[in-house]
């Protein structure tokens, strides 16, 4: 039984599965308007960039984290940042894939092997955002918008020398104690902003550290970029940041982990506390 | 009698180095904060040792551990649940994860009357590979938890101590302690039970309750020792055996010389991760490199 | 006095019937035998006298008490079990080995008394295990590990000993030893009931056999009543040859 079912699937003609799926593909086809430029951007930071060029016409996918600028809530989703869809993204039949690394590399592979551009979002410092904005925009024929946007964010990220850089300390999560590394756009943004990383010293983005360490740098600021507090832990009545009350929690994070036109916002934020 | 002196006194210079060395420089503040992470040190490696030296007792096979009786896979699965769905480590989670675990594995080793041990291994075997599973789900469907599920798999004992969770941790020690003390009653019968069921059985030990009692209170406190410091391995399966060489079969000597080595040597384990990087490795990296060629020097002599 | 009555026992793991309505006593200080071919349900009724299973119907009395009622040490206080097979897979020495044959007396971190320590020394020199005291039990023969198991049975100071085929792998020598050494035990007044594939030596020890057959009583009284050719072929589908032992006067059977 097994072995005549599989002759008959084997040799029922190839050009009928061919009609039956390109009429499928039509019916999809059909219910989205726009041709040319098809974009998936699975990164939030460059759907922010996306709809800073004007170009959202040809977002034709996001992810569930890509939630600014609030229109961008409203396109189709195909999966979440950490877990995309490799079919909803296929289905959107995307021009242009936008992923992240070093998140998304998975789903990196896995697009290389179907006929679609892939644009590697791969961001260690801000020349890197620069450089990406600038590439961007040359895809989708939006030039001009990106170079005035990259001369207004470098306009806007104007380094700060002050005397004396303040020892900042970011804490990504409590635990395990996650910050931020030289490998971080970040850490770049701290010493523009001012301020001196404390593990600027590590090379990783975001590396694990243990308590004691921190203590022993001694920040005298601290932003906290998770919802749990840092009141009252034990040991670390001597750190500086704590002793003068310079620990800031109601930051937005958003503003400082994309890599996007709103780092602006958070280089404003982080030149605030560390200015002070 | 010398052995019993050299084990105390690894012990005591394991609390001191783990109190003396480190990143910063000492003072009062510091040696607090150190003086925590000894403390959920001795705590954690005494009772995984602790636990497996009891199970392995009980069960009569030198391969159970919390872990192969799925007990600890089951603990990370329940905090990992904890962590996704409730936002926080919930030790509820944990210890329900590790009893739900624990008694499905008690009840398929339980079927068609007398607890079968064999069955009961593989049962835990089996489930714990389902959990692993389950937790690889959950960190793939996890954002940036997935660290914090990561470390909960390997063991982290850098955990800060605020106001916030002092005093649940103090009790919860405590607690552990407790039952820890109460298992501790039951040296007389591991002894007999590793001479086979019938002999217990013929001596009046009620095999059927002491297995579930032990199995029911070994999940409760690897379900809160997982959910403080994460499933530190390798302690549990290892140490009982280095004790067992050291102190001989009977677990009137073996159980607390369990948990004393099982203290010094995760302490010892943690010490020298503080020291290698700045990085915070999870301890149960260092104690499974370092402990498999200790474990197999100490077991070829 | 009877040490041990058993009232319509029936037994069957799963619906395979081992034991069917079996009703036997063993009055206190008899040596009773209980013999039938495999599969019989002689260890299965051993084991419910002992408690380590439990009768899907029926009664065992221990010296008039239900043991279904009694506690497990109080049980161990009047009867010792010894089991076909013991494991060894922690190396105890001899000496620990005996001294859990207290463990009925004892209460959780109680230390053992005076009257503990006299029982262990009692039964280590009954069964003749003394001078092995301090040697690690894996280092002995299983002829040896047999006494220090019986030793073992020995310190519970029971009234009644039960074993499951105490000879089975032992050589001459030491089947001659242990099965000497039940007959004193024996005659100091201890009851004993044992399981015994070797019919000769049954016959030459036991003073009552119990020949089960097919989970039932098939008979019981002395050996010379038991073991006759016409049963032996009934229940052992076997031609036999049976003559008088030359010195004790009890059968003994040679296969034809």
């Amino acid at each position: 039984m097994l072995r005549i079912s599989q002759i008959t699937i084997s040799h029922l003609p190839k050009s009928r599965i061919l009609i039956i799926v390109t009429l499928l593909f039509f019916v999809v086809c059909t219910n989205t308007p726009e041709p040319g430029m098809r974009v998936v951007s699975l990164s939030p930071a460059m759907t922010e960039i996306i709809y800073a060029l004007d170009a959202d016409v040809s977002l034709v996918g996001v992810t569930t984290l890509c939630d600014y600028p609030p229109q961008a809530r409203n396109k189709p989703k195909v999966g979440d940042f950490s877990n995309p869809s490799l079919e909803r993204i296929m289905g959107m039949q995307p021009t242009l894939v936008i992923v992240h690394l070093p998140e998304q590399r998975r789903i990196q592979d896995q697009l290389e092997r179907f006929d679609v551009n892939i644009f590697v979002s791969e961001t260690r410092t801000l020349a890197d955002i620069y450089a990406e904005i600038r590439k961007l925009g040359t895809l989708l024929n939006r030039s001009q918008q990106a170079e005035s946007l990259v001369h207004t964010m470098q306009a806007d990220l104007q380094p700060i020398s002050p005397a004396r850089r303040k020892r900042v300390y970011i804490e990504l999560s409590p635990r395990p104690l996650i910050t931020i590394g030289a490998g971080s756009f970040l850490n770049e943004l701290i010493e523009l902003a001012g301020g001196q990383n404390i593990f600027s010293d590590l090379d990783k983005d975001y590396p694990i550290v243990q308590q004691e360490e921190v203590i022993r740098r001694n920040p005298e600021v601290i932003l906290v970029l998770h919802p749990v507090a840092v009141g009252s832990r034990s040991g670390w009545d001597n750190v500086d940041a704590l002793k003068y009350d310079r620990v800031y929690a109601d930051i937005n994070q958003d503003h400082l982990m994309r890599p996007g036109p709103r780092l602006v916002e958070g280089f404003n934020t982080l030149r605030e506390i560390v200015g002070e | 009698m010398n052995k019993y002196l050299i084990v105390t006194a690894l012990f005591v210079l394991a609390v001191i180095t783990g109190l003396l060395i480190g990143p910063a420089p000492l003072d009062s503040t510091i040696l607090q904060l150190r003086l925590s992470r000894v403390v959920l040190g001795i705590f954690a490696g005494g009772i995984m040792a602790f636990c497996g030296g009891i199970l392995q007792g009980l069960f009569g096979n030198p391969l159970v551990e919390p872990y192969t009786l799925g007990s600890a896979s089951g603990a990370a699965l329940g905090a990992a649940c904890g962590i996704l769905f409730v936002g926080i480590l919930n030790p509820l989670f944990a210890f329900l994860g590790s009893l739900g675990v624990g008694f499905f594995v008690y009840t398929i080793a339980r079927m068609e009357g007398g607890l079968l041990r064999d069955r009961l291994i593989l049962a835990g075997v089996v489930m714990s590979f389902l959990c692993s599973a389950l937790v690889m789900l959950i960190m793939v469907m996890g954002g940036r938890e997935l660290y914090e599920v990561l470390y909960l798999l390997m063991g982290y004992l850098g955990v800060i101590i605020d106001a916030s969770n002092r005093w649940y941790y103090i009790v919860l020690m405590v607690v552990s302690l407790g039952l820890v003390g109460f298992l501790y009653r039951y040296y007389r019968e591991l002894d007999i039970i590793s001479q086979g069921i019938e002999t217990a059985a013929g001596l009046g030990v009620n095999i059927e309750r002491l297995s579930l009692i032990i199995f029911v209170v070994t999940s409760l406190i690897i379900g809160i020792t997982v959910s403080m410091v994460g499933a530190i391995g390798f302690v549990g399966l290892v140490v009982p055996h280095i004790s067992k060489l050291l102190f001989g079969a009977k677990h009137l000597r073996s159980l607390p010389a369990s948990f004393l080595l099982g203290a010094t040597f995760l302490l010892f384990a943690d010490t020298l991760a503080r020291v290698l990087t700045v990085y915070e490795l999870p301890v149960g990296v260092v104690t499974s490199i370092v402990g498999v060629p200790f474990f197999i020097y100490l077991y070829r002599r | 006095m009877k040490s041990i009555v058993v009232n319509t026992i029936s037994f069957a793991y799963n619906d395979d019937a081992v034991l069917k309505n079996i009703t036997l006593d063993i009055t206190e200080g008899d040596f009773v035998g209980i013999i039938g071919p495999n599969g019989a349900g002689k260890s299965t009724l051993l084991r419910i006298i002992c408690r380590i299973l439990h009768p899907q119907h029926g009664t065992v009395l221990l010296f008039g008490d239900d043991i279904a009622q009694m506690h497990g040490k109080q049980i161990a206080q009047y009867l010792a079990f010894v089991p076909q097979e013991t494991y060894f897979s922690l190396n105890f020495t001899v000496e620990d080995v005996v001294r859990m044959g207290r463990y009925p007396y004892l209460s959780p971190f109680q230390r053992e008394r005076c009257d503990d320590r006299d029982a262990v020394d009692r039964a280590l020199h009954a069964a003749h295990v003394d001078m092995f005291r301090h040697r690690q039990i894996n280092s002995l023969s299983s002829g040896e590990r047999q006494r220090v198991v019986i030793a073992r049975a020995l310190a519970q100071a029971p009234r009644i000993l039960i074993l499951d085929e105490p000879t089975s792998h032992l050589d001459l020598h030491h089947q001659h030893a242990i099965m000497e050494l039940l007959g004193n035990l024996n005659k100091e007044g201890m009851s004993i009931l044992v399981v015994n594939h070797d019919l000769n030596l049954a016959s030459l020890y036991c003073r009552r056999l119990i020949l089960l057959h097919e989970g039932s009583v098939f008979a019981q009284g002395t050996p010379g009543s038991i073991i006759n050719e016409q049963t032996l072929k009934q229940i052992y589908q076997t031609d036999v040859t049976i003559i008088q032992h030359p010195h004790k006067n009890v059968p003994q059977i040679f296969l034809k």
